[in-house]
């Protein structure tokens, strides 16, 4: 279970989250939800410590870390049991698919370079990209270098992954291919949590659905609740936008 | 005054036989300074307490510094010293018995290393960062991922840069000729002290310089091409 109480960040005068809090039960997959600007991403990465947070307490595996005075040792033990999803992919671009995926494996995990090539092998041909294992990112399209992003973070076996816009980058077409491989993932039953604008996906895949905006919870619920049955004024409004985005007034 | 070719291929010869003096100078500074360069341009770049302040001051003032004060500097300074130092370590040692290549080589590393260190934090600051941040995000340390990920993205990004220095220090070699180490340019003036023949001596200095310059930078735009083309084989170290 992971528990984030009170998280507050500013950058420079901008007070991006205002006393945010969640907790994720293990296994359970969670969306977060709301216009850009309201703080998700910065919340996702405040978690992986990508981002330091002014304030806030993270309780995972029965430690308490204070989010701004995190020692290295703690950060780097939450790093390493969890994975980020980047909105632009963030595989490395010096590497291989396989390498970028080895990478982890053998450096942190400590693994023989065997070990680490047939579990690297493994994930590939789970995300459909084995014949893909020797190009380099710059020769994959975007919807490959994502499953190889997503293919990255599930072969760590980490306790939770993060998910920050993994399908922003893509086009129409390739949306769908990573969708289905997050699906995948949920499937095998790893605690997530997605930042997403994909409204269908996310009433599909989460177990939960969070709304934020202007750097708080506005409203939270069983995806069939808060997308059917809004209680807030500010979501019903936002939903409206965004259910109906298919109509243009010119 | 005429141009005599004789005169001129007897100083080119004499030149010729320093050729791997002025080399080693160059390369073992490039490399040295390279190295050095490195490390002040990552710890400017990570911004760690107090050594960053002290190198980001120390670069601004010493790249004010020309090479040649430096060289002249440092060679007064351990002419007067040496003595005392020698005695207080109880080293056995006279001063003539000291190349003074070492004084030449603390000059020009330090000077270098200020110019290298400038070129690696540009190149630096271009990696993305979400380079940095996938790294970190997997689990990698600081030093992990710079060594892993992000210095071999560097390199085929910095070869213009570090041509160009290495093009500099082979020019700026010459300058340890100011504390009395023979190499190239005095090699070639060496037969102009009989006969008067400086213009051919220099002209057989210069010969060189351009030919050894030239190969250097054919050498570059080798590996540059390579790199550009060969993506792939460039990007692949392990």
């Amino acid at each position: 279970m992971i528990e984030l109480k009170n998280v507050k960040k500013k950058f420079g005068n901008n007070e991006v989250l205002h006393d945010v809090s969640l907790s994720v039960n293990d296994g359970e997959v969670v969306v977060l939800l709301g216009p850009s600007g309201s703080g998700k991403t910065t919340f996702l990465r405040c978690i992986n410590f990508l981002e330091r947070a002014d304030a806030g307490i993270l309780k995972f595996d029965e430690e308490e870390i204070d989010l701004k005075r995190a020692k290295k040792k703690q950060i780097l033990d939450i790093r390493r049991n969890s994975a980020f999803v980047f909105q632009n992919y963030g595989l490395f671009n010096n590497k291989t698919a396989l390498q970028n995926i080895m990478e982890g494996l053998v450096v942190v995990q400590k693994r023989s370079k065997e070990e680490a090539r047939k579990i690297a092998l493994d994930s590939l041909e789970w995300v459909g990209l084995k014949d893909k294992a020797d190009y380099y990112p710059s020769q994959l399209s975007g919807g490959q270098q994502q499953r190889v992003g997503i293919a990255r973070a599930v072969a760590l076996n980490p306790k939770f992954i993060l998910f920050d816009e993994p399908t922003s980058a893509l086009d129409p077409e390739l949306v769908g291919e990573t969708l289905s491989v997050i699906k995948k993932v949920a499937k095998k039953g790893i605690t997530m949590i997605i930042v997403t604008h994909e409204m269908s996906f996310a009433q599909e895949v989460a177990d939960r659905v969070i709304f934020m905006d202007g750097g708080v919870v506005v409203e939270e619920g069983a995806p069939d609740e808060v997308f059917y049955k809004p209680k807030e004024e500010r979501t019903k409004k936002f939903l409206a936008r965004i259910l109906q985005k298919d109509m243009y007034y010119i | 005054m005429g141009f005599n070719f004789s005169y001129f291929v007897t100083s080119f010869k004499q030149a010729l036989l320093y050729v791997p003096v002025t080399i080693k100078i160059m390369l073992v500074t490039f490399v040295v300074s390279f190295i050095i360069g490195t490390i002040i341009g990552a710890v400017r770049f990570y911004k760690i307490p107090f050594f960053s302040k002290f190198f980001s001051i120390f670069v601004t003032i010493y790249l004010g510094l020309p090479v040649t004060v430096a060289l002249v500097l440092y060679n007064l300074i351990f002419l007067t010293c040496y003595n005392d130092f020698a005695n207080f370590f109880h080293i056995n040692k006279q001063i003539s018995d000291i190349n003074p290549i070492f004084v030449a080589y603390i000059a020009l590393i330090a000077g270098y290393s200020c110019n290298l260190s400038e070129t690696v934090r540009g190149n630096l600051r271009s990696i993305d960062k979400t380079q940095f941040e996938a790294g970190y995000s997997i689990g990698l340390t600081k030093l992990q991922t710079f060594r892993n990920i992000i210095f071999p993205q560097m390199i085929p990004n910095m070869i213009p840069g570090l041509l160009n220095n290495l093009i500099g220090i082979l020019k700026g070699t010459n300058l340890v000729s100011t504390i009395g180490i023979t190499e190239v340019m005095v090699a070639a003036l060496y037969p102009c002290q009989e006969t008067y023949s400086y213009l051919e001596g220099y002209l057989a200095a210069a010969a060189l310089y351009w030919i050894i310059g030239i190969v250097i930078e054919n050498i570059g735009h080798f590996v540059i091409k390579f790199s550009s083309k060969n993506n792939k084989e460039v990007w692949n170290y392990d």
